[in-house]
């Protein structure tokens, strides 16, 4: 059990001009099971290799309950990690493949047996403790690297993608089974993925890093419903969330802000009356905020807006309509419900939840305001 | 594949074989026949096999000595070559340092010279150390000389390990000089199990530079033994076979054992 504490950490790998990671500074509490998420090259596994103790710092700190392991060793660290590769050792057994790293540190083999085989009893591994591991399939090999980082009960657990080499079918079973161990034993956790899904459904918390910074953290709803900026609001969500650039416009003491062939006045109060200030703005809204028919307890909170349908994508249990925007001609994607009928060049009505309309600032990708409650007061005149 | 493909196949596979172990075939016919025999018939077959040609070779013409002085030699050389291979192998595959390119070149600068070319100056080096017509001696040049190649062939595989594996084993305590033993090395078997093979084979060969170092008769290893009986003016070619064959054997039984290992270790791809 263990607080991993962040301060200041940049990496920058010889003959490279840039820094893989630039200044993050993360804090994870005991227990807590932090995802670090974000594109490929984003710097989250070297985040993850530096706090391993395999990767040398280039500046800033790395803490273990208050002591700092900059220079520490990873043998002396007392962190265990799983691979994407799962990194298992060829040459030998399943059984002894979880005990190697108990062997160095001098536990003893009644011990070290023990603990095997309660590891191996818990991840379904006990049949195959003789086996080598290419003997065994990918989901029995990804058990044995997590049984192997269990068995020496750590302070810290670290995980670089270790679904990713999984089918669709077994990385949602992995999942639930990672979750409970790690929420049973405990341990602090870092978890790298760039899959959103995992972010989502794995940690207590979830960090978002694009070009080696860190762009947000939270809980993973929060993150999903108040992006920090454009880059989080395109990243978490499938389809992504539909972002348009617009204008912000003033006519007869109102300030409005275009979605197709709709002006939308801005709110009174709140932080999207800020836009205001803003000539032009990015637009988000998610694609199930677009919504068919308005919902009759919602019509206060909705806009409707003219669009034609570009295609139609009915995925059984919901329906992905493609949209071009009446008055812009601008592309988005509404995920409606799986009763509804569309057909390719239909010019239909779609109402916007305004709850859930985001503002981006043009130049930065900053969120201005995330939805506008409707006691900001919808439709209000702007200041 | 189709029968005329299949007969062609057939015959030039046995084309090979008898070019290749046609001589062998000969040699081991001579050996058990005597030189008179030899020489009014060099391709008849033994009227009575002469098994005590080998008795002979290996007491009286001394072939029961060099086969010692090889083993030694090639045992010690081939130990030392594998081990020393190993760790720079490893070395190189695994760690980044300053002039690790100038380091590989000029390692491998030394595979493209021929031997001859280094023969007098190693000559001179090892008078001067007093090396010369010993078997410690040969053991060193025969390590300097095949370290190149076996460092090449064994960078080569160690670096497909993949670094995960380096990285996991860190992690799990072990330090670098450990992790070569305990991943490295056992991983590697296929790969250094080859070099071990070429490498026994080659030196157990071995012929020009035995000939300059050593000079005593004691200190002869099997192929300059062999030159023992090709003389200026008489040759006996039942114990020149005879000793061939004793030369010859341990190889093919080495290699009859292991050839399906050295194979596995040259096409050896990627760790999985």
């Amino acid at each position: 059990m263990a607080e991993l504490t962040i301060e200041h950490l940049s990496k920058r790998y010889p003959n490279s001009s840039d820094f893989a990671v630039d200044d993050v500074s993360l804090s994870v509490p005991d227990g807590e099971f932090m995802v670090l998420l974000g594109p490929s090259g984003c710097g989250k596994s070297s985040v993850l290799r530096m706090v391993a103790g395999l990767e040398p710092i280039s500046s800033g700190t790395i803490a273990v309950d208050g002591r700092i392991v900059n220079d520490v060793p990873a043998k002396n660290r007392d962190i265990a990690m799983v691979f994407q590769s799962y990194a298992l050792y060829p040459h030998m057994t399943v059984y002894r493949n979880m005990a190697f790293g108990l062997l160095r540190r001098g536990i003893s083999s009644a011990e070290t047996k023990r603990r095997v085989d309660l590891a191996a009893e818990s991840l379904g591994l006990t049949p195959y403790l003789n086996r080598r591991p290419n003997a065994l399939s990918g989901g029995q090999r990804q058990r044995v690297a997590l049984g192997r980082a269990i068995v020496r009960e750590p302070k810290i657990f670290l995980f670089d993608e270790p679904l990713s080499n999984l089918d669709a079918a077994l990385r949602v079973t992995t999942r639930n089974q990672l979750t409970r161990q790690q929420r049973d034993m405990g341990i602090t956790t870092v978890y790298v993925t760039h899959d959103q899904v995992e972010a989502m459904t794995m940690g207590h918390r979830v960090c978002i890093m694009n070009g080696g910074k860190v762009i947000q953290v939270g809980v993973p709803l929060e993150v999903y419903r108040k992006p920090a900026d454009i880059f989080v609001a395109k990243f978490l969500g499938s389809p992504p969330m539909n972002v348009l650039e617009t204008e912000i416009s003033s006519e007869g003491g109102r300030t409005t802000v275009r979605l197709g062939n709709v002006n939308i006045p801005l709110p009174a109060r709140g932080p999207a009356s800020l836009a205001v200030s803003q000539k032009r703005v990015w637009l988000g809204v998610r694609p199930e905020d677009i919504h068919g028919p308005v919902p009759a307890d919602m019509a206060e909170h909705v806009v409707s807006v003219e669009a034609k349908v570009l295609s139609v994508e009915p995925l059984g249990a919901e329906t992905l309509l493609f949209l071009a925007l009446a008055g812009t001609g601008q592309e988005v994607t509404a995920r409606i419900g799986r009763e509804a009928r569309a057909s390719v060049g239909e010019a239909i009505t779609v109402s916007v939840d305004l709850r859930a309309l985001h503002l981006f600032d043009i130049g930065t990708g900053r969120a201005i305001s995330n939805g506008w409650s409707s006691e900001a007061g919808i439709g209000g005149a702007a200041g | 594949m189709n029968l005329i493909t299949r007969v062609l196949l057939l015959l030039a596979a046995a084309i090979y074989t008898i070019i290749a172990g046609g001589p062998l075939v000969w040699i081991a016919d001579m050996s058990l026949r005597s030189t008179q025999e030899i020489l009014a018939n060099p391709y008849g077959l033994p009227s009575a096999p002469q098994w005590h040609n080998y008795a002979a070779a290996w007491s009286d013409a001394s072939y029961g000595v060099y086969f010692k002085n090889s083993t030694i030699v090639v045992a010690c050389s081939v130990t030392l070559v594998t081990l020393i291979g190993a760790m720079a192998a490893h070395g190189l595959a695994r760690y980044q340092f300053r002039w690790k390119n100038a380091v590989f070149m000029l390692l491998f600068s030394s595979i493209l010279f021929p031997p001859q070319l280094t023969i007098i100056a190693l000559f001179q080096m090892l008078v001067e150390y007093g090396l010369i017509n010993s078997l410690v001696g040969l053991i060193c040049v025969y390590v300097a000389i095949h370290l190149p190649l076996t460092v090449y062939l064994l960078e080569g595989f160690f670096s497909q390990i993949p670094q995960d594996l380096y990285d996991a084993a860190k992690m799990d305590g072990y330090s670098n000089y450990e992790i070569f033993w305990r991943i490295t090395l056992p991983i590697g078997i296929p790969a250094v199990a080859t070099t071990v093979i070429l490498n026994l084979i080659d030196m157990w060969n071995e012929f020009l530079y035995a000939v300059v170092i050593i000079t005593d008769d004691e200190k002869r290893t099997l192929p300059l033994g062999i030159m023992k009986f090709l003389g200026d003016y008489q040759t006996d070619y039942a114990l020149l076979a005879t000793g061939l064959m004793i030369s010859v054997i341990p190889v093919i039984v080495l290699y009859a054992l292991f050839s399906e290992r050295v194979v596995r270790g040259m096409t050896a791809g990627a760790i999985k």
